[in-house]
């Protein structure tokens, strides 16, 4: 039940810099996902809203009140740490219930029972209570970090990559059952992961934090249809999206991209009239493996290449084929049997390009961009 | 391999394995009688008369006479109380100053950390003679010879850095969120200290503050120096049954004797202390 404002935080270990000026707003209710690679500065981002990180710089206002000298106790906050942080001389029920029993939150035991009854249930852990925190695996350790993060009903919840240790079938279990709860708790959500599916799955809004600074703040439709630049074009997606330079090409009246392999590629109207109106400047062409077309018989203007690696994962086929020196990732129907080394030949779906500038590599625009995200354009956060 | 030739060899098999026990067994109590035999026959010593003392045959005529002047003949007891209450302060203090100084040494990066923790363990590295004379006087000046809290303070040289080394060894061990979570849970720092981090770090801080006792316990060069007639800790005591023109051993047997007791039971009580292992598991990894 409260709004997230961060103002110019900056966070140095020493001479590294964790974060870099972040300001960022996060609604009331919002589920708010922090997406990067490692190292990024996403846990700390996260440690500082809770206030066990103190920013050198900047303000942290939670539901409108500045909290930079209030105390993580004081701060209504509950945080699954990345490495659990489980008390090791407690059992599963009585690190659960360990909020539950502070002075702060004091519960009598016979609610605090039924509360730990109800998250353990949820997690499935409900069989494990007596035992310590040492006789779990890492799976079940992380439930009760979620567990004791989930007992009480805080402003904020705080999550560090509850899921990352969790086997595939319950993570797809919980990450629905974390949605289904959070819009049944009314409270604010800022959730940190690697795994761009969890994120585009959960998130409300995604930040793509990148070395302390936020790359690009929007909805997963943003993120994935309108990356700000190659850097977040390649977190979202699997295969990773394709990504190759491309000449501009003039004849006749018309302007075409030269890509690897010595094809023209035609253009959509909209994205030739607005290339039309730049200079001659080369370009990348981003596009997924989904959306190019392949054939293993020779077709006219198709790019040709040859088959590099083929690795069926169930229900499709990812084909890496290998146009001169660029190797192209594209998706194939699961019925796909491809020998290496065999000619393929290729044709992307130019409605579906993203064209970013070769040299800032920074998106520049795609085809009617607005059917797929509305009419907002890309926003990336201001920098410092 | 039929079954016969395997049941035979079963049993050989046991029957190494017992003599293997048995010789095992034997070779512990020789080792035993070995190491314990000095204490042995301090027992006995005090149980003989000044007399008997230089036989080394284990027949004599045993007499209570050793104890009956150690214990009423001289104020033993009362030497043996101040000696408990300047150890028990000494360690106390170690304990109260000795853990936040370990805490700080492991949870806080600040200028010469490393240097401060090796100075610290370095009051260990020089014998107690180097520093008491220069001690002696400054206590002389400043009112300190002879009290208790002279002898508490000074006993600091010897029973803290082997507790901030420890003890400081356990905090680095606990992650920095165990106690990050804790704070979010709704607890202030001294619940967090209390509940959360002293049981992860009881198994060291109660190993190593045994040792402080001990330490403190068995200390002579300092109260030799810097006590008089006021305070008089049980290994100075000791040596008043060397007289000038005779040793009592049998005395000094009892005294040694009586004064190794605490010592013991402490060591009995906290045994499972000593056995490390708690905080493993904690944290993933």
């Amino acid at each position: 039940m409260a709004q997230i404002e961060l103002d110019g935080i900056t966070k140095k270990y020493g001479s590294n810099t964790a974060l870099d000026h972040v300001s960022l707003t996060i609604s009331d209710n919002e589920f708010f996902v922090l997406f990067g690679p490692a190292g990024a500065g996403k846990t700390t981002l996260l440690k500082t809203i809770a206030g066990v990180e103190f920013p050198q710089e900047g303000l942290v206002k939670i539901g409108g009140e500045i909290v930079n000298h209030v105390e993580p106790m004081n701060r209504n906050v509950s945080m699954v740490f990345e490495n659990y942080a489980l008390y090791p001389h407690l059992n599963v029920y009585d690190n659960i219930a360990s909020p539950l029993r502070s002075k702060l939150y004091r519960h009598d035991e016979d609610s605090i029972k039924s509360a730990v009854e109800r998250v353990t249930k949820m997690m499935r852990i409900d069989g494990l209570l007596g035992r310590k925190p040492s006789q779990l695996s890492n799976g079940q350790r992380q439930r009760v970090a979620i567990g004791r993060c989930l007992v009480r009903n805080p402003n904020v919840f705080l999550m560090d990559e509850p899921l990352a240790h969790l086997d595939a079938k319950l993570r797809h279990f919980m990450r629905s059952e974390l949605k289904e709860m959070q819009s049944s708790f009314n409270s604010t959500t800022i959730y940190v992961t690697h795994d761009y599916m969890e994120a585009m799955s959960l998130a409300d809004r995604i930040a793509v934090l990148n070395k302390g600074k936020i790359e690009q703040l929007g909805t997963s439709q943003e993120m994935y249809y309108t990356p700000c630049n190659e850097f977040v074009s390649t977190l979202f997606g699997e295969p990773e999206i394709n990504l190759f330079p491309a000449v501009p090409v003039r004849e006749n009246g018309r302007l075409r991209l030269s890509v690897p392999g010595g094809n023209l590629l035609s253009l959509e109207p909209d994205v030739e009239k607005l290339l039309g109106s730049r200079g001659d400047e080369a370009y990348d062409i981003g596009i997924r493996g989904g959306d190019i077309r392949f054939s293993f018989e020779p077709r006219d203007g198709w790019i040709a290449g040859t088959v590099y690696a083929s690795e069926p994962i169930g229900n499709k086929v990812i084909l890496t084929a290998e146009v001169g020196q660029t190797k192209i990732r594209v998706t194939a129907p699961n019925d796909t049997r491809a020998d290496l080394d065999q000619p393929v030949f290729l044709q992307p779906d130019m409605r579906n390009a993203i064209l970013f500038d070769a040299e800032k590599k920074t998106y520049l625009t795609r085809s009617r961009a607005e059917r797929l995200i509305g009419t907002k354009t890309p926003q990336t956060a201001a920098r410092g | 391999m039929n079954t016969q030739e395997s049941a035979g060899a079963k049993q050989r098999r046991s029957a190494g394995k017992l003599t293997g026990a048995a010789l095992r067994n034997l070779g512990l109590c020789l080792y035993a009688l070995f190491a314990l035999f000095p204490l042995i026959w301090m027992i006995i010593c005090t149980f003989k008369s000044d007399a008997e003392m230089y036989n080394t045959v284990f027949r004599f005529t045993p007499t209570m006479e050793n104890y009956r002047a150690v214990l009423l003949g001289t104020d033993y007891f009362k030497a043996f109380l101040q000696n408990l209450v300047v150890s028990g302060g000494a360690v106390l203090l170690t304990v109260v100053a000795g853990v936040p100084a370990a805490y700080a040494l492991a949870r806080y990066d600040f200028k010469r950390k490393e240097g401060i923790a090796f100075q610290i363990l370095s009051f260990k590295f020089a014998p107690e003679i180097m520093v008491v004379l220069p001690v002696f006087l400054i206590f002389q000046k400043i009112g300190l010879y002879d009290t208790y809290f002279g002898l508490i303070w000074v006993y600091q040289v010897i029973t803290m850095p082997l507790l901030i080394w420890v003890v400081r060894g356990y905090f680095e061990e606990i992650s920095v969120e165990i106690e990050q979570a804790a704070q979010l849970d709704g607890y202030p720092w001294f619940q967090v200290f209390f509940k959360t981090l002293l049981p992860l770090i009881k198994p060291g801080l109660v190993a190593s503050g045994l040792l402080a006792f001990i330490f403190a316990w068995n200390s002579f060069t300092f109260p030799l120096v810097l006590s008089g007639f006021q305070i008089q800790t049980i290994t100075i005591t000791s040596l008043r049954y060397i007289a000038s023109d005779t040793i009592h051993y049998g005395q000094v047997a009892v005294a040694s004797m009586i004064a190794v007791l605490p010592e013991i039971v402490a060591c009995l009580f906290i045994q499972k202390h000593l056995v490390r292992g708690l905080s493993f598991g904690a944290v993933k990894g």
